[in-house]
């Protein structure tokens, strides 16, 4: 029985609808996992040296040790926003003769195919087998691989039953993420230390072998618990949405904004009331961590700003590009509806420039902190706020005429490919690349701050000329929506 | 009201609408009858522009639908759920479907007191986002807010499917008085064929796409149709 849902599965993917684009999606996602993969394999075989090279002086074991409870707490936090609960798949087998064992076996089976199993195996057992199993013997090794597969798996299903108690619950999402950010800080300040107390657990196992059967048990403990869950529950409303009341809202800000606001405050419902397009949100706030990778002070101070630009632009019109690379198939579902209706395509149109004024605004103001590091950084950002609201916009806007895709909203956003077309591949080339041409002769001619004034000029002439963009894109609109009403209706 | 002229759509060398000349007056109860395929939907959906034809033009009151927007003024339609935005209350809903024709809330508020009867008590103040409505339920939020535009045409496809016994009677006799006071013309296709010769004083009988039969009810029309069909 098993197997003939594992053929289902895999014909269900190779038959999907827009098979081409989810292959080559696949394909690369493959890559990308084949990179980490690579990435864990070196880390796991050349664990020695690297522990020695960034904490030198220190006992090998000891960090090591102290590293695996540390990892498995991110490994949780992380499952619980990417690792996806297999259930809608087993809605056509609910009511057949087929035994509520199996069918929760199979998701028990089906849920340990995934990424994040992997990962930790390649990442911990070369370095237990080598170093631990040179250092204390066959068993202590056995029993470290033991208690490394058991807190995979122990991970594994306690997600999947928190996910399954709680579905849809975004304050429980945030706040295992708090939970892990806060354990993390303690440790940090060493008030409370997760390294402390991993290295005393793995410290006895090397003592008391045995010990490492604790995680073993753990990890039967919740598979029982979560199977038993899954047994007793197995209805697909309880497991696909809790329900608590809804309630109406309005938002009195963007009623000044007459029809136009009307129209923004309905998009501003999609986004907050569905998966993917919260998902975006949460990923442009994260964004705003990019400086701390990209901006360096040497760079900052020789005012190369060519090399900060690409940084800035992504911070501050992540909103425009993660939700606008999607743009109109937000709505695919009640595209028709909207069509029928008495909506001006215009304020149509508008409605979209307004949200991404306001949400590109809100983004800059808060990486305004940026300041703090160097008032120059206030300029940058504002030359690419400003080039983000005028120009990148109607890039966005002018691409979404040609997205015939529908998309698939209530799903997560991460590593989800569907409804992903060319048009969310080609976007980002203009949207990059004409900023950097206009900055460039600047930069060459050594003149960086001219550079990020011409940049602020073009972005506030192009804000400048909205209405010839609007009127733009309302013609090609006009005459493109039959298309785009087609595709959407799949 | 009305005018199909030399209306044709095909899909991949199939023509699904084949429509020569047919003109509707103002008043007017259609009812579309025709099976699975006939091209009754596609019809519907060239009518509200949703579709563009392959050749040939609807003209409502004698502007072309596909080139103006003015139909939209006095035109509402229910088709299929693709016409609810779906993750609103239908509070939510029903209220911006007002504003977009300049009702307040509260004129909202008003014209949903007359439906009470019309939803059962199913609808309003639920709690519920109109996604998580039965299909049933998803079809009176659609119908009810069509009504609500004070159409001068109305479009429904297939409006009796879902309905639970009650609200498909309610339906009938709203349809029956809207038309006696307000003159409203309406467009429904429908596969029950009692409902269609109940409530449309001209049926309309499409086969792959060609209009095969356009008469009048009258007391042997369910006989006529049911004859058609059996064969």
């Amino acid at each position: 029985m098993l197997s003939t849902f594992l053929s289902h599965q895999w014909k269900d993917f190779w038959r999907s609808r827009n098979k081409a684009g989810s292959i080559a999606a696949n394909l690369l996602l493959g890559f990308f996992m084949l990179y980490f993969l690579a990435i864990a394999v070196g880390v796991g075989f050349w664990m020695t040296m690297i522990i020695e090279k960034t904490f030198p002086g220190q006992n090998v074991i000891t960090v090591f040790n102290g590293f695996i409870l540390y990892y498995f707490l991110f490994d949780l936090a992380i499952r619980t926003q990417m690792q996806e609960l297999p259930t809608l798949s087993i809605v056509p087998y609910l009511h057949l003769k087929i035994k509520r064992k199996t069918i929760v076996n199979f998701l028990n089976i089906k849920s340990l195919f995934s990424f994040f199993n992997l990962l930790p195996l390649f990442v911990f057992i070369p370095f237990s087998i080598m170093k631990i199993g040179t250092t204390y013997g066959a068993l202590t090794a056995l029993m470290y691989v033991l208690s490394i597969l058991s807190l995979v798996v122990f991970n594994n299903y306690l997600v999947l039953y928190l996910k399954r108690k709680s579905i849809n619950n975004f304050s429980y999402f945030i706040s295992i993420i708090g939970v892990v950010t806060v354990l993390a800080a303690l440790d940090y300040y060493h008030i409370i230390s997760v390294r402390d107390f991993s290295n005393l657990i793995f410290v006895n196992v090397t003592k008391y072998p045995f010990l490492g059967l604790i995680f073993t048990l753990a990890a039967v403990g919740i598979f029982i618990i979560n199977s038993n869950y899954l047994r007793a529950n197995l209805y697909t409303e309880e497991l696909s949405t809790k329900d608590d009341k809804k309630t109406s809202t309005d938002y009195p800000f963007l009623n000044r904004f007459g029809k136009v606001g009307e129209l923004a405050a309905l998009e501003l419902k999609l986004i907050l009331r569905h998966k993917r397009s919260r998902g975006s949100v949460l990923m442009g706030f994260a964004f705003l961590a990019y400086g701390l990778i990209f901006y360096k002070g040497p760079m900052i101070e020789k005012n190369e700003f060519g090399k900060l630009l690409f940084a800035a632009l992504f911070m501050t019109g992540i909103a425009i590009l993660t939700y606008g690379q999607f743009m109109f198939a937000w709505q695919s579902t009640h595209f028709d509806g909207l069509l029928v209706n008495k909506i001006d395509f215009k304020d149509f149109i508008k409605a979209k420039f307004l949200l991404f004024t306001i949400s590109s605004t809100i983004i800059t103001v808060l990486a305004s902190f940026y300041g703090f590091m160097s008032y120059k950084l206030l300029l940058l950002h504002a030359a690419a706020y400003l080039y983000n609201i005028g120009f990148a916009t109607v890039i966005v806007l002018y691409f979404a005429t040609m997205n015939y895709k529908r998309l698939d909203i209530t799903k997560s956003a991460s590593f989800n490919w569907q409804g992903i077309g060319a048009t969310q591949w080609i976007l980002g080339l203009p949207f990059i690349l004409i900023p950097v041409f206009i900055y460039m002769p600047f930069g060459i001619m050594n003149k960086p701050f001219w550079g990020l004034a011409a940049i602020a000029l073009f972005g506030l002439i192009t804000l400048l000329m909205r209405n010839f963009w609007i009127n733009l894109l309302v013609k090609k609109f006009e005459k493109q929506r039959y298309k785009i009403a087609e595709g959407f209706r799949e | 009201m009305l005018e199909f002229r030399q209306l044709k759509k095909s899909y991949g060398g199939r023509t699904v609408v084949d429509i020569n000349n047919l003109t509707i007056r103002t008043g007017e109860t259609i009812g579309l009858v025709g099976n699975n395929g006939a091209g009754k939907t596609t019809m519907f959906r060239m009518l509200l522009d949703l579709i563009r034809p392959d050749s040939g033009e609807v003209l409502s009151k004698d502007q072309n639908v596909a080139t103006n927007d003015h139909w939209k003024d006095y035109t509402a339609s229910y088709l299929d759920e693709g016409f609810l935005i779906d993750y609103l209350t239908p509070e939510e809903y029903f209220t911006f479907i007002g504003g977009l024709h300049n009702l307040s809330v509260a004129d909202v508020g008003d014209y949903l007191k007359q439906y009470e009867e019309f939803f059962n008590g199913e609808i309003l103040s639920r709690g519920k986002y109109i996604r998580d409505f039965s299909k049933g339920n998803q079809n009176k939020v659609g119908i009810a807010a069509a009504l609500m535009q004070k159409p001068e045409l109305l479009v429904l496809d297939e409006p009796f499917a879902n309905l639970d016994p009650t609200t498909q009677i309610r339906l009938k006799s709203l349809i029956k008085s809207l038309k006696a006071s307000h003159r409203l013309t309406t467009l429904i296709s429908s596969h029950d064929l009692n409902h269609v010769t109940d409530v449309c004083d001209r049926i309309i009988l499409l086969e792959k796409g060609l209009i095969i039969k356009d008469f009048h009810t009258d007391e042997n029309t369910l006989k006529e149709l049911e004859a058609y069909f059996s064969e």
